[in-house]
């Protein structure tokens, strides 16, 4: 009777226990990947296409865009669009935060990313990081998921307490007020046009 | 000088107090608007999703409008190739991403935001970014940081009476340090010792954050002139700060032994305001390129720089 009062209070442990291992190990690998992309910018010997596309490459696995991608459009304008238009949107909006990304780095070269904690809300992880700029700390939030059989993956970034998800989702919201879905995905393509386009899709 | 000064501060209480039980009076109304709105519109655009699923143009009640949004749900199941990706895609983000949660803040002045942040962006390009980048290309970056915390420095008592406003007063103590230490030592506050030395952070605090952690909700977003994306309890915050607390009156209050508010014409609003524009100046230079940036990040700029700017103030209100 005590062996088994044990086993049932270790078995009402373990949940917690395990995600603290899960939260530790994917603070570990964005902490590992965000130093790959720091590595990646300082290394000077490197062309701009080619350090492009290796940030790219070592940031990206990291995060799920095709989720970020449906959670922007939002349930009921993701169920109006036909099957090439998701894709083609998923393609597009992909891309378009990959560019972001790529030119804001640009922007901040010189700067330090300091990874925080990483917590467990509910069951997401919050990884918080900060940027050491000139004059000020620019935090940011990495939120990540775990979809069924699949590592964990990013599926919103909150910089200084602003979603990016959140803000796609009222423009898009906004957009198919007066639009139609065809509509949004021409402005995608045409809008843009960052200085330095990832060029791999 | 220095007690002229604080005599003419204290003729004002009784009318600051005045303006912010007005204030105070007229957001406890203007707070209630905003929710119900926000769940109208929700419902309106269920209603839409329903006539376009009906591939129709026809009118539904609000009242069928949940039972609407069901039908749809299925709907847009049959039509989808990987049926059981698409619930738990969404469904495990209802609480933060779902149709329930507003997707479009209450704005009634759109109209007039859109204008005038397409004057401000213009104003940008045109005036502020070309002066700033020819001051950038003449002063070094020191002089450009030290300006800014110079700056910084001055603006201590709108910090200091908005930490004590929302009761923060360990903060408020570490910024009379800071204060005291830049003054000083760090030169009336050109250089930062109390961050590098003493690790002593900042403690930025407005009145329109007060406002907030007293529990007044932002009202409409008002983009100013100028000044850019705001709204009307921020804006009304600008008001104590420009009264009271605006850097070129502290100036006087603080540094009046350096006998600098003898220099004529130092108290007109012309030149006050021309301070604020050399300060202006002097921050953007520090941030060039950024506005360029946040602005290809949008796909419709308006509606992405007001949810930029609530969502972050509500953060800071939050802290």
């Amino acid at each position: 009777m005590k062996i088994l009062l044990f086993s049932v209070i270790i078995a009402l442990m373990m949940p917690p226990l395990i995600f603290a291992d899960e939260t530790a190990a994917v603070k570990k690998d964005a902490q590992q990947r965000i130093n790959a992309v720091i590595d990646h910018i300082r290394d000077k010997s490197l062309d701009k296409k080619t350090r492009n596309e290796k940030i790219i490459a070592a940031i990206a696995p990291m995060f799920d865009f095709s989720q970020m991608a449906k959670l922007s459009m939002g349930k009921k304008n993701w169920s109006l669009m036909n099957p090439a238009q998701r894709q083609e949107f998923i393609d597009l909006f992909s891309v378009r935060l990959q560019e972001s990304y790529l030119e804001k780095l640009d922007l901040y070269t010189d700067e330090e990313v300091v990874v925080d904690q990483a917590e467990l809300v509910k069951n997401r992880i919050h990884v918080s990081s900060h940027l050491v700029a000139k004059d000020d700390k620019i935090e940011m939030i990495y939120k990540f998921f775990k979809k069924k059989n699949q590592d964990w993956k990013v599926y919103d970034v909150e910089i200084m307490g602003v979603s990016i998800v959140q803000t796609y989702r009222s423009q898009f919201a906004g957009i198919l007020k007066n639009q139609s879905i065809e509509d949004l995905l021409q402005r995608l393509r045409q809008t843009g046009g960052f200085t330095v386009p990832t060029g791999n899709y | 000088m220095l007690v002229d000064n604080q005599t003419n501060k204290m003729q004002h209480p009784g009318r600051f107090v005045l303006f912010v039980s007005a204030i105070l009076l007229f957001f406890g109304c203007s707070q209630h608007n905003v929710r119900p709105q926000s769940s109208d519109f929700n419902s309106n655009t269920q209603m839409e999703v329903q006539a376009k699923s009906d591939a129709g143009p026809s009118q539904t009640d609000s009242e069928n409008s949940a039972i609407a949004f069901q039908d749809d749900e299925d709907d847009g199941l049959d039509n989808d190739q990987d049926l059981d990706a698409f619930d738990d895609d969404f469904d495990e983000f209802e609480d933060e991403f779902g149709d329930e949660v507003t997707t479009e803040v209450f704005d009634p002045l759109s109209g007039y935001n859109r204008f005038m942040t397409g004057f401000n962006d213009k104003l940008y390009f045109w005036v502020l970014k070309p002066v700033a980048t020819g001051y950038r290309w003449v002063m070094p970056e020191f002089a450009r940081t030290g300006i800014k915390n110079f700056f910084n420095n001055l603006y201590f008592p709108v910090r200091l009476v908005n930490n004590i406003l929302q009761f923060k007063f360990k903060n408020a103590g570490e910024e009379t340090l800071r204060f005291a230490t830049n003054s000083t030592i760090g030169l009336l506050g050109f250089w930062d010792p109390a961050k590098v030395w003493f690790g002593l952070e900042a403690h930025p605090e407005d009145f329109g954050q007060t406002f907030g952690v007293w529990g007044f909700g932002p009202g409409p977003h008002i983009v100013l002139p100028v000044l850019g994306p705001s709204n009307l309890r921020d804006t009304i915050g600008l008001a104590p700060q420009w009264i009271y607390l605006n850097p070129v009156n502290n100036f006087s209050t603080v540094y009046g032994w350096t006998g600098f508010e003898k220099v004529e014409g130092l108290e007109k609003t012309e030149t006050k305001l021309g301070i604020l524009a050399i300060e202006r100046v002097n921050n953007t230079s520090l941030r060039l390129g950024e506005y360029e940036s946040l602005k290809k990040d949008a796909i419709d700029f308006y509606p992405f720089l007001r949810d930029f700017y609530e969502q972050n103030r509500l953060k800071e209100i939050e802290e």
